[in-house]
């Protein structure tokens, strides 16, 4: 009766480890498909360019996933399916050429971005592929490509000036009530009362050819008077406008016609899935809702997602 | 065994140098501010139109009061008295959170133009230059007619 437990107690860690071998083994098994399907659109970029994407972006934005012995073990291997998978969704460079050209612009422009803020490659990858890491010299060549990308400006540009003409003589005559105001896919409304609130701030986008005014609620300028701007309080509200930019003969630019309004409505429960807030972007003069479905808010936060340590939101505030 | 520490160690860092809010003071634009004294959010002025001088490197702001937006979209050119238009001017500076972006940087002039009648019924035209950071008023009256007639030919933007 007495040796019973002791044998036990001596086999003990035994078994455990023999538990926890088959449970190892066993979770082998459970694998998330990684496949890698044929590469048929693939980037076409510079030799330089290529290099740094193939090293640092491939194993997760393309068809050509590398995956080392070490990333074939599971648990190891969930976290990394996941991310490859995810990454494709995203973003894969195999399928470029499908994007529209103004579209792969835009990502290339997000890249840049996403790598400077150190969001991109996700970093507890590079921890375990250093070879991954983007250096300095790495990002200035990759700005220095996407610049060489951005739109000239020429002065005087007639195409652009007879488009915000016509939206102008359209705009001058419109009537303030709008029957029915358009909605965007996750329910949020075109919220007409934001040329009323005060302007936060203002950019110049030479990556893209706008520029934009940030509007904010009463309740973002009470928040920014009172320098609780991190989190921003419920019920704060920005909106972002982009205009083309028109260049006169002068060199000096004035605002071409409309492009958008882009509306960001905090609510940290009732858009806890969105990074707290609510999203929508409105298109051109008749504010065609942006998406083809209610997901396309995954955009809005994985480029605002670098901002997390400032609650998402880019624009630094001028006070006044 | 050692590694896999190390590594541990390193990501709970990332992840919390990640996750640690800046203080809400740091994240104003400072330089860009417009002096409390001034009460420019007071005048209830609203946006007018936004304009760039590649030249100079500035980029400005037209604001104006009800009145003043309501003329510039008639595209009229009699300006009715109670009329303010307002041109606040900044230096440029790029974009610390966006490569492909500039925002505005020092405060460098605020402008304003208003349209006023006398007892006597006459209606003039004022105009008033503040510069700097601290918005000193300007004594220099040079040039005030063509920076009238530049505020004057802006044309608004459109904001449906
Ligand atoms: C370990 C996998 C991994 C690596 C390596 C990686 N990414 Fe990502 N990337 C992701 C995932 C996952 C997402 C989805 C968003 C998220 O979860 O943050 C993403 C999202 C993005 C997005 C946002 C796309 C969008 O609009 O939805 C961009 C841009 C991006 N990555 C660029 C890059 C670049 C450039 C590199 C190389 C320097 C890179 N990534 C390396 C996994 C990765
Ligand atoms: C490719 C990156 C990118 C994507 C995608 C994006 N934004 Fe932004 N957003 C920015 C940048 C950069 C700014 C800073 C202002 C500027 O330079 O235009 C900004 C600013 C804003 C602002 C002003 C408040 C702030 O954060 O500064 C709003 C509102 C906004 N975005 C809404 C949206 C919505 C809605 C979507 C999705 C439909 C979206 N954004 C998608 C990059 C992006």
């Amino acid at each position: 009766m007495n040796a019973q437990p002791s044998k036990l107690f001596k086999r003990k860690p035994i078994i455990i480890a023999a538990i926890l071998l088959i449970g190892f083994l066993s979770i082998q098994f459970i694998r998330p498909q990684i496949t890698n399907p044929p590469v048929k659109a693939e980037i076409e970029a510079p030799a330089e360019v290529k290099s740094i994407l193939t090293r640092a972006c491939y194993d997760c934005h393309s068809n050509q996933t590398n995956l080392r012995w070490y990333d074939q073990i599971s648990p190891v291997y969930w976290k990394v399916a996941s991310h490859v998978n995810t990454g494709r969704k995203h973003l894969n460079f195999s399928n470029w050429q499908n994007l529209a050209p103004a579209d792969q612009k835009a990502i290339l422009w997000e890249a840049v971005n996403q790598i400077a803020a150190g969001a991109m490659p996700i970093k507890d990858y590079e921890l375990v592929h250093p070879s991954a890491a983007v250096s300095k010299s790495d990002l200035e060549v990759l700005k220095k490509y996407v610049s060489s990308m951005s739109p000239k400006q020429i002065s005087g540009d007639t195409a652009k000036i007879n488009a915000a003409d016509k939206q102008y003589v359209h705009w001058q005559k419109a009537t303030a009530d709008q029957a029915k105001l358009p909605k965007a896919l996750n329910g949020i409304t075109y919220i007409p009362d934001y040329k009323n609130w005060e302007s936060i701030s203002s950019t110049e986008r030479f990556d893209n050819g706008t520029m934009r005014i940030i509007f904010g609620n009463p309740t973002a300028i009470k928040a920014i008077r009172e320098h609780h701007i991190n989190p921003w309080p419920n019920g704060t509200t920005f909106a972002k406008v982009a205009w083309d930019q028109i260049t006169d003969k002068g060199g000096n630019v004035h605002t071409g016609a409309f492009k958008q309004v882009e509306y960001m409505i905090k609510d940290d429960k009732k858009y806890a899935a969105t990074a707290g807030w609510g999203w929508a972007r409105f298109k051109t003069d008749k504010l065609v809702p942006y998406g083809k479905t209610a997901m396309f808010t995954t955009e809005c936060v994985s480029c605002h997602k670098p901002l997390s340590n400032t609650d998402f939101v880019f624009t630094s505030p001028i006070e006044h | 065994m050692k590694i896999t520490y190390i590594l541990f160690a390193a990501s709970v860092f990332v992840l919390s140098a990640c996750n640690n809010r800046k203080p809400s003071e740091e994240l104003l634009n400072k330089k860009a501010a417009i002096p409390a004294s001034f009460n420019f959010s007071k005048a209830g002025l609203k946006v007018i139109t936004s304009s760039i001088n590649k030249k100079e490197q500035t980029m400005s702001t037209l604001y104006g009061n009800d009145l003043a937006l309501k003329t510039a979209i008639s595209g009229t050119t009699s300006y009715p008295p109670g009329e303010n238009l307002t041109l606040v001017t900044w230096s440029q500076q790029d974009d610390d959170r966006w490569f492909g972006a500039k925002i505005p940087g020092d405060l460098l002039s605020v402008e304003v133009v208003k349209i006023i009648s006398s007892n006597t019924g006459s209606i003039t035209t004022i105009y008033q230059r503040f510069t700097g950071k601290k918005l000193i008023k300007d004594i220099d009256t040079a040039h005030q007619q063509e920076r009238i007639n530049y505020i004057f030919s802006q044309k608004p933007s459109v904001m449906p």
